[in-house]
């Protein structure tokens, strides 16, 4: 058998896996909430997981962007922490096949399109039979990892109340 | 025929094609659904995931349980992407799960292990059979099983993932890893 071990990062510190760690935690809460993930892209600067929420009426998918900020050094570790943005997008697909429809979809929000989201901020966007509301938050990863009950329930209040947020401004989108 | 007609027409066209399209797309889906499935699974029995990579064709995973400092790798392969495949075959699944355990001197150890056992030397493409390995950097030893697994054994047509099912899975095979190493290390 050829040997996959070297397809891993080999005597890294467990404060450079921190990110990995916290993407392991946001997999277990999203699947506590029936929302799988389906899809990872992964890279040394960002994460992104991609999910499906099951049985949601309202929601086609959900892309959270964990981007690490902080705390891959020492120095950084002691002085500031490990800082991380985390960025949620959810979707509202329309399987809108009607002409009438689609044109009256594109009438929407337009204004929200050129809008840049500040942190914190929604935004708004629409793309072919979609539209996707964006919030983005910074945390420091120490709160959400290694705490057992304690971090799940951080993590999953954390992003309950962002995909609250998100499809609440998104269900005026939703057509039936 | 009136335009509503044609519309009509139009409507049933781009529904059939979404459904297709849907299909198609949750088939293709189906090796990063067991990723996240897996790294959800061994986060719940307590392990922290410490890698995850791929190299477009096999997904790697690396956890640790922080406390005992055991390690478990996973590779997983896709074996049915293409949907006529799926269809035919089944939805499969190549799945290496490996067992690493922190040892005083990997290195002797690793010599000492007698040359059959470890892995560069036996053929790779049959499943069930148990494997040495080492990563003498951080002074671990694997043992390692590829096995081959039904996927619709995990996964329903709608995404919803039987996680006690794939915890039984990952548990049995771990334990009889575990077991196996202990064994051979003479623990």
């Amino acid at each position: 058998m050829l040997s996959f071990l070297n397809q891993f990062k080999h005597g890294q510190e467990m404060r450079e896996s921190k990110d990995e760690i916290l993407v392991g935690e946001l997999v277990r809460a999203m699947a506590r909430l029936k929302t799988p993930a389906i899809g990872f892209n992964a890279n040394t600067g960002a994460q992104m997981i991609h999910f499906k929420p099951i049985g949601d009426p309202i929601l086609n998918s959900i892309v959270i962007i964990v981007d690490r900020k902080t705390g891959g050094s020492m120095i950084q570790q002691a002085v500031i922490g490990s800082k991380a943005t985390i960025q949620v997008q959810a979707e509202v697909k329309n399987y809108l096949s009607d002409p009438d429809d689609l044109v009256a979809m594109y009438r929407t929000d337009i204004a929200n399109i050129f809008k840049m989201p500040m942190l914190g901020d929604v935004k708004l966007d629409h793309q072919m039979n979609s539209v996707f509301a964006t919030k983005r938050v910074m945390i420091d990863i120490d709160d959400y990892i290694l705490k057992g009950e304690e971090s799940i329930a951080r993590m999953t209040q954390l992003i309950t109340s962002i995909v609250g947020e998100l499809k609440q401004k998104l269900t005026q989108y939703k057509k039936a | 025929m009136s335009a509503e007609e044609l519309e009509k027409v139009f409507v049933s066209l781009v529904d059939f094609s979404w459904k297709k399209y849907n299909e198609r797309q949750h088939n293709t889906h189906m090796d990063e659904l067991l990723l996240g499935a897996v790294i959800a699974s061994t986060v719940e029995q307590g392990y922290s995931l410490i890698d995850l990579n791929s190299d477009g064709v096999n997904h790697f995973l690396r956890f640790e349980h922080l406390p005992s400092k055991t390690r478990l790798i996973f590779q997983l392969t896709n074996q049915s992407e293409d949907l006529v495949t799926a269809k035919v075959l089944g939805r499969l699944a190549r799945v290496v799960i490996g067992y690493g355990q922190m040892v005083q001197n990997p290195g002797a150890i690793w010599q000492a292990l007698k040359s059959e056992f470890k892995s560069g030397f036996l053929d790779a493409a049959e499943p069930g059979v148990i494997t040495c390995d080492a990563d003498l950097t951080s002074g671990y030893i694997y043992v390692q099983v590829p096995l081959i697994i039904d996927l619709d054994t995990y996964f329903s047509s709608n995404y919803e993932v039987n996680y006690p099912m794939l915890q039984q899975h990952i548990g049995a095979t771990v334990h009889s890893l575990s077991k196996y190493l202990r064994g051979r290390l003479g623990a």
